[in-house]
């Protein structure tokens, strides 16, 4: 206590100069008995507060404030029991009440604490104006540390952000006189730390993205307990991975005093999933073994999001779901929820939650990205762009409802307004490596290969292990022919794919393109043992891939096994241009190749039929009545043997769709199709891209 | 016939009843059924070995504790509500409980499929991506389960069920190999087997694959079963076929099923007349059989037995009017009466009973023809194929419809699968033939005919295409060569235009030739053919009879 008069109040929070400050020592949680068993004044009961136990008053010091309480031996002064009698209505919302004691208490001892308190009433009624020409109103509470923060949260929310700034100061004005950490004695947010993270908030409105990252940096060294830039820290990704994983250890938990370990925990599994994996898990595994915060929601919510950076969507849905049950209001919850089930074609729960949300959140961003969302999966692109664009208006730093809107243009192949909306997305979440994807892939849909390699290589940096990055490097480099390269790429990606333990829609098309690779590179066994991996595995089956496997048969001569899956292929989608073009030239090499099917395939099922022969041969001499038989089988002729060809409608125009086009040079013909079955396959891969960033913007 | 022969009947009853209680506790009704029919065709037991009790299904501590849900499950998924049934058995764990609980979310994804498609011929992609996906996932449960716990039947077949649904027949057949191993009763998973063979070739190594194996499974009776549906199906026949099917036929007396074989066969052998005999026997025995109806009705039809085939059609409609198979006998009848959009719509509604179907589609497709839509046609024989690739006629029919469309690239390959299929059809190698003719692979056409040749008996239409096509490729000796062996066989088939031609060809040629006897004896004796041939032979004999008479 005796340290309290000595540290500057910037190391104190706003505890210390509540009213209740010294009458909090044991017993401040426990809500006191209703009628009172021991009374402290004339009337019993009736002027008690029903938070804060007056009992305990156990005041022995004076703070440097000078809210006198005296020692539960003596009787409160009058300005003493407004004061209480003020925080009582406040903590009741009763604002009125509170406002109009308030008033009066500081027009007593124009204290300003006073101020700060009643400031805290206007700003809770949502006064802010008020509030802030109340804090501003004397020097001497510009003074007060307290009522400086007040008076700069006032001007924040009312979005005048120069002024805020002006308010607080460009940078921590207290770094300087200390270098040492100052504990913080009540157990409260320290000022300082909460200033700091209000310049955060300035800077982050401002789009000064590195010096609100700072802030918040900042914020968090000065006091752990200051969660909430932490979570702006985290959750608008404005450090890479490896940043928020050095960064969390240099922090100073003794501020969490007893909590340091489980604050540290708490913290360890809100960081970025992509490292460090093996860490998370044990973080995770103590606070379920020791804290027993296994079903707690943020604990749920980081398993959740774990889930989700691995691509297992039916696990994150189950568990999002789990969340919700407990809690049908989580906010944290719901974008991860919602990508999982825009990617898992739920889109009856997305209706049902969207419609949930608009109910009892009209005003909430979230809401509308909810709606937005809904609309992408019933593929309503215009719908959803409108629905995407009001998320945005409601809050200007909501990137994932930028990314959403930038996802509609994309799906549209409007290139280039996709590619503004994810530049600014990209500003907003500088430490993902997802708008940087999203702009590489936006310029190789545009043939800038060399933009896109740099905007890829942007994204690499900060992020290496995602396999649908990896991919489209490996497609970039497929198609500046560098096929070693690629096929590296393509490696890595499946090996972290594989890390990641999904077998989604980003396998697949991995191993498709890594098929591609190898068919350019004249490897066609290893090529189709990919291709069947992904038919094997796919869900659908890609037309693409068929059409690339009739090739590789093509080439090897099996034209039968050829025309058999360019025939698939065309029976999925009809009027695929490349594999009619190879179903044609399939159908060629086959007219060519009829010697062979005859000479082979005759003899050989000769061979196998040869006792059925003998046999048939035998039995016709032995009943010898051929003519019989005969009949018989003209008789079938009739209906299974309609004589069609003799009724040939003479069309001969028809000739003109089997004549090889031009005889020109094979090579040529074929990079032609090569080319343009690579660009559809990269399309594919970018629209799977698409679907599993649009989770993950969510 | 042999001592211990009572013995081993006696063994097959008490394994084929306790087969019977295992197949229907996992609801695989078909199997169980065969099962059954199978049990009641084993000859009558004697009275004192009559006191067989069905053995309890043994439980272990995993069943036991899923006993309860499992039933619960059970009686859900007899009141067709799958759904429901999947979700109670949920954390089972049991092998036959995920087994159950796989199977109905299987049958419910195809119920869905089914009513979202409305009917047989359109399939939204939505929905059968939907449903691969949905697929895939069973397949992933019941694997991983198979790796982590001990080998269950039941989940191999039903592996072996969706492999063979997405045409990964390599991967069905080892896991309805790996199924019949542990448990051979189950007919349903031999069915699969046959049908993921898709060559002649395959069965055969399969079959000498499995017999090298020496495992249990080559010598247990459904084996034979196994090796004598492959061979009639494959259109084989042979000694060591009819051996193994009357052996099981003494062994099972009065097995329908083995009837129905010995129909099947006769009937691919175009042996009508016994086939027929066969099947009226099996209605003898069994009266409102409806199974395998409708390829006897084929068989009436082609027949020609209209006032059979319309008494079949009351008769069946009389039994179930909603039997995939009563609606193929209605509608060959109606198609016997030239009513040929009526016998669309019955094929139509049997291919909506059961979209597996698999003579419908053909025949659809033939119905097709004769009202002259190709593209319809091509579309049905197309959906035949892809239900069952081992339908000749399907490949043949697709054949003639790109025949018509003159686009005789597809036609050829489409020929050459057909021939693959039935090498021993000579109409097959005539439809190749002629095809490579219209697309001047002159080689290749004569080719194909003489393998027409050689499967049977010269035919005068095959030996005059085969003198023609010679005649284009300008080699005189063959075109004699056939030309003769066309006009030969006017002693085996009697005059007829081809005949005819070849004939007034070969006097031509010996007119030519200067052997002005032979052409007269050939030319004046011409009388069937069109006016003009006749005026030239007339001809010709004057001239040669000119020219005899000079010299």
């Amino acid at each position: 206590m005796v340290q309290n008069q000595k540290t500057p109040s910037q190391h104190n929070s706003t505890l210390f100069i509540s009213p209740m400050i010294n009458s909090r020592r044991q017993n401040l949680f426990v809500t006191p008995p209703n009628p009172a068993a021991q009374t402290l004044f004339d009337s019993p009961g009736s002027n008690r507060s029903s938070f804060f136990n007056l009992e305990r008053g156990n005041v022995n010091d004076d703070t440097t404030s000078n809210s006198n309480i005296p020692p539960a031996a003596e009787p409160l002064t009058p300005a003493e029991k407004l004061r209480l009698w003020r925080h009582d209505a406040l903590m009741q919302h009763q604002y009125k009440t509170a406002e109009f004691i308030g008033d009066k208490v500081l027009a007593l001892t124009d204290d300003p604490n006073d101020a700060f308190w009643l400031a805290q009433v206007y700003f809770n009624s949502g006064n802010y104006l008020r509030a802030k020409s109340l804090l501003t109103s004397k020097p001497e509470f510009e003074k007060s540390v307290s009522c400086r923060y007040l008076a700069a949260y006032c001007l924040i929310k009312l979005e005048l952000w120069d002024e805020a700034l002006d308010l607080v100061g460009e940078s921590n004005p207290f770094r300087k006189d200390d270098k040492y950490q100052v504990r913080s004695t009540d157990g409260g947010i320290k000022l300082e730390a909460s200033i700091c993270y209000l310049r955060g908030l300035i800077y982050a409105n401002q789009n000064n993205f590195e010096k609100a990252k700072e802030s918040y940096k900042e914020a968090i060294l000065v006091d752990v307990k200051c969660y909430e830039a932490f979570t702006e820290l985290i959750s608008n990704n404005l450090m890479t991975p490896r940043e928020e994983w050095d960064f969390i250890t240099t922090l100073n938990y003794r501020d969490a005093d007893d909590n340091d370990e489980l604050i540290k925990l708490l913290y360890t599994s809100r960081l970025s999933k992509y490292l460090n994996v093996s860490k998370l898990y044990e973080a995770e595994h103590i606070l379920t073994e020791e804290y027993d915060l296994g079903d707690n929601c943020d604990i749920l919510l980081s398993k959740a999001d774990y889930l989700y950076v691995q691509c297992n969507f039916d696990e994150c849905l189950s568990i999002c779901e789990q969340i919700l049950r407990k809690d049908q209001y989580n906010f944290d919850i719901i974008p991860n929820y919602l990508s999982c089930l825009h990617e898992l074609g739920g889109k009856n729960k997305l209706f049902l939650k969207a419609h949930q949300l608009a109910e009892n959140h009209p005003t909430n961003p979230m809401t509308w990205l909810a709606i937005g969302t809904y609309y992408l999966s019933i593929s309503k692109i215009a719908e959803a762009r409108k629905f995407f664009s009001k998320a945005t208006l409601l809050n200007p730093n909501f990137g994932q409802a930028w990314i959403g809107f930038a996802h509609t243009f994309a799906a549209e192949g409007e290139h280039e307004q996709a590619i503004s909306a994810y530049a600014f997305a990209a500003r907003l979440f500088p430490g993902t490596h997802l708008p940087n994807l999203f702009l590489g892939m936006q310029h190789l849909q545009m043939n800038n290969l060399n933009l896109s390699e740099e905007y890829l290589a942007a994204s690499y940096q900060i992020c290496n292990s995602d396999p649908l990055l990896l991919n489209e490097l490996g497609v970039i480099n497929f198609h500046k022919n560098n096929f070693a390269k690629a096929e590296m790429f393509f490696q890595e990606a499946l090996g972290a794919a594989k890390y990641l333990n999904s077998d989604s829609k980003t396998w697949i098309s991995i191993h498709a393109n890594l098929g591609h690779v190898y068919r350019r590179g004249n490897q066609p066994n290893k090529a189709l043992q990919c291709f069947n991996q992904v038919l094997k595995i796919s869900n659908k089956n890609d037309s693409n891939i068929l059409a690339a496997i009739g090739l590789i048969n093509l080439k090897l001569g099996n034209y039968f096994k050829a025309i058999d899956v360019l025939h698939d292929a065309l029976a999925i989608s009809p009027s695929d241009p490349v594999a009619s073009d190879l179903l044609r030239r399939a159908l060629e090499s086959n007219k060519n190749n009829g010697n062979s099917f005859i000479r082979s395939n005759g003899e050989k099922l000769l061979e196998l039929n040869l006792p059925t022969l003998q046999y048939r041969q035998k039995q016709s001499r032995k009943d010898g009545s051929l003519q019989g038989q005969q009949t018989v089988v003209s008789a079938q002729n009739s209906k299974f043997m309609t004589p069609l060809t003799n009724k040939t409608r003479i069309l001969r125009k028809g000739s003109g769709v089997l004549q090889p086009i031009e005889k020109d040079t094979d090579d040529t013909h074929e990079a032609f199709y090569i080319a343009h079955e690579l660009k559809k396959g990269n399309e594919s891969s970018d629209e799977d891209d698409e679907a599993i960033m649009d989770i993950e913007s969510d | 016939m042999s001592s211990e022969k009572p013995d081993q009947v006696e063994t097959l009853r008490r394994d084929l009843l306790k087969a019977c209680n295992t197949l229907s506790n996992v609801n695989l009704f078909q199997a169980a059924k065969w099962c059954a029919e199978a049990l009641n065709g084993l000859p009558e037991p004697k009275p004192e070995t009559a006191d067989l009790q069905p053995e309890m299904l043994i439980l272990d501590e995993d069943a036991l504790l899923d006993q309860n849900k499992y039933l619960l499950a059970k009686a859900y998924f007899n009141c067709k509500e799958f759904d429901r049934a999947a979700h109670i058995l949920k954390n089972c764990k049991t092998g036959d409980a995920l087994f159950l609980r796989l199977y109905s979310i299987l049958i419910s994804v195809d119920k869905r499929a089914t009513e979202e498609t409305d009917g047989s011929i359109n399939i939204g992609s939505d929905v059968v991506d939907d449903m691969n996906n949905r697929l895939s996932k069973i397949i992933q449960e019941s694997e991983n389960y198979l790796t982590k716990s001990k080998p269950n039947s039941f989940l191999y077949y039903l592996n072996g069920v969706i492999y063979n649904k997405k045409k990964k027949y390599a991967l069905a057949q080892s896991n309805l190999y790996n199924s019949l191993k542990l448990f051979p009763y189950n007919w349903s998973a031999w069915q699969e087997l046959i049908s993921s063979l898709i060559t002649f070739e395959e069965a055969i190594n399969f079959i000498t694959k499995v017999k090298a194996a020496k495992s249990s499974l080559s010598s247990s009776i459904m084996f034979q079963f196994f090796e004598v549906v492959v061979l009639q199906e494959f259109y084989q026949q042979s000694s060591s076929l009819f051996d193994s099917l009357n052996h099981l036929i003494t062994i099972f007396p009065s097995f329908t099923f083995l009837k129905v074989q010995q129909f099947l066969i006769s009937y691919h052998s175009l042996d009508y007349f016994q086939a027929e005999s066969t099947f009226d026997q099996i209605l003898v025995d069994d009266p409102l059989r409806l199974d395998d109806l409708d390829t006897y009705s084929n068989m009436l039809y082609v027949m020609e037995k209209r006032s059979k085939l319309s008494f079949l059609a009351q008769f069946a409609s009389m039994i179930d009017k909603f039997r995939p198979e009563t609606c193929c006998i209605i509608a060959n009848y109606h198609s016997m009466r030239s009513e040929h959009e009526k016998a669309i719509m019955y094929y139509k509604r049997a291919l909506t009973l059961n979209k597996n179907c698999l003579s419908a589609w053909t025949l659809m497709g033939h119905e097709f023809v004769e009202l002259k839509n190709s593209h319809a046609a091509i579309e049905s024989y197309r959906r035949a194929v892809d239900t069952n690739p081992k339908d000749f006629r399907a490949w043949y029919g697709l054949g003639q419809a790109y025949e018509v469309l003159d686009m005789h690239l597809y036609a050829l390959y489409y020929y050459q699968r057909a021939t693959n299929l039935q090498p021993l059809d000579k109409r097959m190698w005539q439809a190749l033939g002629n095809c490579y003719e219209k697309i001047d692979k002159l080689e290749e056409a004569v080719k194909s005919f003489e393998k027409a040749l050689t499967i049977n008996s010269a035919e005068p239409h095959i030996c005059y295409r085969l003198a023609l096509i010679s005649e284009k490729l300008g080699d005189v000796k063959e075109t004699y060569k056939y030309m003769k062996l066309c006009f030969e066989q006017e002693l085996d088939w009697g005059v007829n235009d081809e005949t005819s031609k070849a004939r007034l060809w070969l006097a031509r040629n010996s007119l030519e030739s200067r052997r002005f006897e032979e052409a007269y004896e050939l030319a004046k004796d011409l009388s069937h053919s069109n006016a003009h041939d006749i005026e030239e032979a007339r001809s010709i004999a004057r001239e040669a009879r000119n020219r005899m008479s000079k010299n």
